[in-house]
């Protein structure tokens, strides 16, 4: 009762729960433009997923690429349906699919039987799967935003074995670290970072959709797929604005967070908030953004890096460390880009 | 040669047989601007309040226009034409500005119409634009300055005393207020004033005079001094440097996030500002007068409500918080050092002791005092942050600026807070001072606290944060890393 009638009490003062608010990108998350002054490695179209095994690897619409010893893209298999994540390791690969995962162990090919794989990593032998929804296909990720989805759940595969639930309930996990603590989860609906068993974040109330998690030194990356916004967040409690939304109006130009820059004008978000004389303002509340963050051992926040409103490099879905420089996936910039020089 | 508007000879005054000043011989001149300059304690204050009747010297003699005279109160000394205008000003809130002009001159039956276009013709002719109706109550603080002046030359003063007349005033307000000595200089007033502001004194004083240790260590016509020969004859030493300069020029990393502000409003003064604060980081927010900072902390420290309606989000520690009142903020490790000491920093009636323990109750509920235990107390933290006082149960009142300072931090420290915030943490307070609440300041940061220091002063902001925040028009528009930044562009952000 006392639940309840605090929910309406928030609800109607737009407090706790029902606050409309952002948290701010300060401190280690300053914005800059390092992820636009980053060199460009390679041109493909929506880059989705990276993987460093004995090879480093690329995945975009349904082909994996891997990277020659030049750093340029060569095309490695070719599937009939979209890649939706990667994982290697030494030369084992994962690749997951809208309906199952597909491990690929040299000329052997074994289907893994796990819908909407996310993001997926190796434990030693044992394959780590997040998979985002148990109802909409990686695709339809705004639509399971849209539905305030939770119905994610963390797999694990053990060769020779059926897939084990680790957890469920999860509001769109996609994203995995492997620490010597456990396994930590990234639920980007819930803007926060869990570890498997443990009641309280390791990182909460990001200012961003999280992605996914990849090891560096001394530290983990993590990649931000789009901004928070104070709009979307208010559209969100609107649920049958939500409804109509979808019912109604394409995808693309939902109110919604989004993996590129706007190209059209029937998308949302084109007027003075986010042009002036034409230009693109650096502070915009757009849509979609590019952010790179390196974390520490302990998943706190260190150093970011930006691409800002007015930048191209939006979507960041994937990045991974290769000691002398780090390779970034951008999907709405189709672009795969290297940091080095400026890393921490 | 002309006589000396007053003339101190060998002024002594003692307090419990510990001497304020010591065998001072001070001259003020008709028509000059004479700058006091001093560490706090230097005996600044108690010289001015010889000279104006306030204290009687327990030694020397004063004269004025030649003529030794004995100010048995403030009445002889407005009678001779010797007037102060004190910090914390004298008007009477709940009364109008002209009934606080004529206060104590009034008649039998005043006409209050005949007092109001008095006092609005007496305003007009000092160029003040201050309406005689209001309650003083409702003014600033730069208007209620000038009624302050305006009270002391309607009472024909030739001598004006200021204690740190600038403090409370905007640069704005700033500029008329020295338009206005220059004014004063002019029709031939003499005008003494105490500062900390150094630049103040070397701008519009034609003499300055610096104090140390209750005596007088040089006067000299201020084109011969410069900013470092005023520290170094006042300390004794450079503390410029050693003030406003980052000498190691690391910043500390951030820790924990502590604090995060989203969206906060607060009327028109905070308006959707958002902001983080990270444990073992001082994260300094400069901004003009009005920028929102302060409404921001006292928000933050439940001295002030948000919004009723999308008033915002305030986290600590990950957890939404809303506070009504200061207390529950304090409860969670909150704790907000006010830039109005005197109003709401401590009780001045009550001793260091009492106002340290006040903290210490707040903190922990009440309970039965025990008097051995607010002595360990405070002894404990006079030694800790180096309060000095001629007397261990001195009241604050009777505290420099810099140790009634360094009260209220340690009232706020006491409560083992997490989250501290300063507010102006070195207004009104010397050179000397300044050293020790920013080593303090710099300390708690070291020890893993999360520290918040909002100030309006550029080179404290640069040297004491790890973090810069721009606050402007209610709203943080800015940072930087200190190493990234330079007065100039700090100064650009906050005004563009």
């Amino acid at each position: 009762m006392i639940t309840w009638l605090r929910t309406r009490i928030d609800s109607f003062l737009g407090q706790g729960d029902a606050a409309v608010t952002v948290p701010p990108m300060d401190g280690a998350l300053s914005p800059n433009t390092r992820l636009d002054r980053a060199d460009l490695i390679a041109q493909i179209p929506t880059p989705n997923d990276l993987a460093q095994g004995d090879a480093t690897y690329v995945s975009s619409g349904n082909t994996v690429y891997r990277l020659n010893p030049a750093g340029a893209p060569e095309p490695f298999r070719h599937f009939a349906e979209p890649v939706t994540s990667l994982a290697a390791h030494g030369d084992q690969l994962a690749v997951g699919q809208p309906q199952h995962i597909l491990l690929i162990h040299g000329s052997t090919q074994t289907t893994v039987p796990v819908q909407c794989p996310t993001a997926l990593a190796f434990m030693g032998d044992t394959l780590i799967a997040t998979q985002g929804s148990s109802t909409n296909a990686p695709a339809q990720w705004k639509h399971d935003l849209m539905q305030r989805g939770s119905s994610g759940a963390v797999w694990q595969v053990t060769p020779g074995s059926p897939p084990k639930p680790l957890a469920t309930g999860l509001a769109w996990p996609n994203g995995i670290a492997i620490t010597p603590d456990g396994i930590v989860i990234v639920e980007s609906w819930r803007h926060r970072l869990i570890r498997l068993g443990q009641p309280n974040a390791v990182l909460a109330d990001l200012p961003g959709y999280p992605a996914r998690l990849s090891p560096a030194q001394n530290g983990w990356w993590l990649c931000i797929f789009a901004p928070r916004g104070q709009l979307v967040e208010f559209v969100l409690r609107e649920r049958r604005y939500c409804t109509r939304m979808m019912a109604e109006i394409d995808p693309d130009n939902w109110l919604a967070p989004a993996l590129s820059p706007p190209k059209s004008f029937l998308e949302p978000m084109m007027g003075g908030a986010l042009r002036t004389h034409g230009f693109v303002k650096p502070w915009a509340p757009s849509n979609s953004y590019g952010l790179l963050v390196r974390l520490d051992a302990r998943f706190r926040p260190v150093r970011s890096y930006h691409s800002r409103a007015d930048g191209t490099r939006h979507g960041i879905t994937a990045a991974v460390d290769l000691g002398t420089h780090v390779l970034v996936a951008s999907h709405g910039g189709n672009a795969i880009l290297s940091l080095e020089g400026d890393l921490p | 040669m002309t006589e000396p508007l007053v003339r101190l000879t060998k002024v002594t005054k003692e307090y419990f047989g510990v001497p304020a000043i010591r065998a001072v011989d001070f001259t003020v001149l008709a028509g000059e601007v004479h700058a006091l300059v001093g560490e706090n304690g230097a005996g600044k204050s108690t010289l001015t309040k010889v000279m104006v009747g306030i204290t009687a010297p327990t030694s020397g003699t004063i004269a004025v226009d030649g003529t030794t005279v004995n100010l048995r109160s403030p009445a002889d000394a407005l009678s001779l034409g010797l007037a102060m205008v004190f910090q914390e000003t004298s008007l009477v809130p709940s009364m109008t500005v002209a009934q606080n002009l004529y206060l104590g001159q009034e008649h039998f039956f005043t006409r209050l119409r005949g007092m109001y276009i008095a006092a609005q013709q007496f305003l007009q002719s000092l160029n003040f634009n201050v309406d005689p109706m209001t309650p003083v109550a409702g003014l600033g603080a730069a208007q209620k300055q000038m009624v302050e002046i305006a009270r002391a030359v309607l009472r024909k003063a030739r001598l004006i005393i200021f204690d740190e007349p600038t403090a409370a005033l905007t640069p704005e307000e700033k500029h008329y207020f020295f338009a206005l000595i220059d004014r004063l200089k002019t029709s031939g007033v003499a005008v003494v004033f105490i500062s900390h502001a150094i630049e103040e004194a070397l701008q519009i004083a034609d003499r300055i005079t610096v104090l140390r240790d209750g005596e007088i260590v040089t006067t000299d016509a201020a084109s011969s001094f410069d900013r470092a020969s005023v520290i170094r004859a006042m300390v004794g030493r450079t503390l410029s440097d050693e003030l406003y300069t980052r000498k190691d020029g690391q910043t500390r990393p951030p820790q924990d996030l502590v604090l995060s502000v989203q969206n906060l409003s607060m009327g028109s003064m905070v308006r959707n500002t958002s902001f983080s604060v990270y444990a073992g980081q001082v994260t300094g927010i400069f901004g003009l007068i009005g920028s929102g900072r302060t409404e921001t902390a006292k928000v933050v420290a439940g001295v002030l409500k948000r919004n009723l309606f999308h008033g915002g989000k305030v986290s600590l520690f990950a957890r939404a918080v809303r506070y009504r009142m200061p207390r529950q903020a304090m409860l969670d490790g909150v704790v907000y050092v006010t830039e109005d000491r005197k109003i709401e920093g401590f009780f001045e009636g009550m001793s260091i002791a009492e106002n340290i323990f006040a903290g210490y109750l707040t903190a922990r509920g009440p309970r039965i005092v025990s008097p051995t235990q607010m002595r360990d107390l405070a002894s404990t933290w006079r030694d800790k942050l180096n309060i000095r006082a001629i007397d261990p149960g001195a009241r604050v009142v009777e505290l420099s600026g810099g140790n009634q300072q360094k009260v209220v931090v340690a009232k706020s420290l006491v409560q083992r807070p997490k989250l501290v915030i300063f507010d102006e943490p070195t207004r009104g307070v010397d050179v000397g001072a300044i050293a020790e609440i920013h080593t303090i300041i710099k300390g708690l940061a070291d020890d893993g606290l999360a520290v918040m220091v909002i100030s309006s002063y550029l080179p404290e902001v640069l040297n004491l944060s790890d973090r810069i925040l721009v606050a402007r028009q209610g709203r943080i528009v800015e940072e930087f890393a200190p190493h990234d930044a330079t007065e100039e562009t700090i100064m650009y952000a906050a005004v563009h």
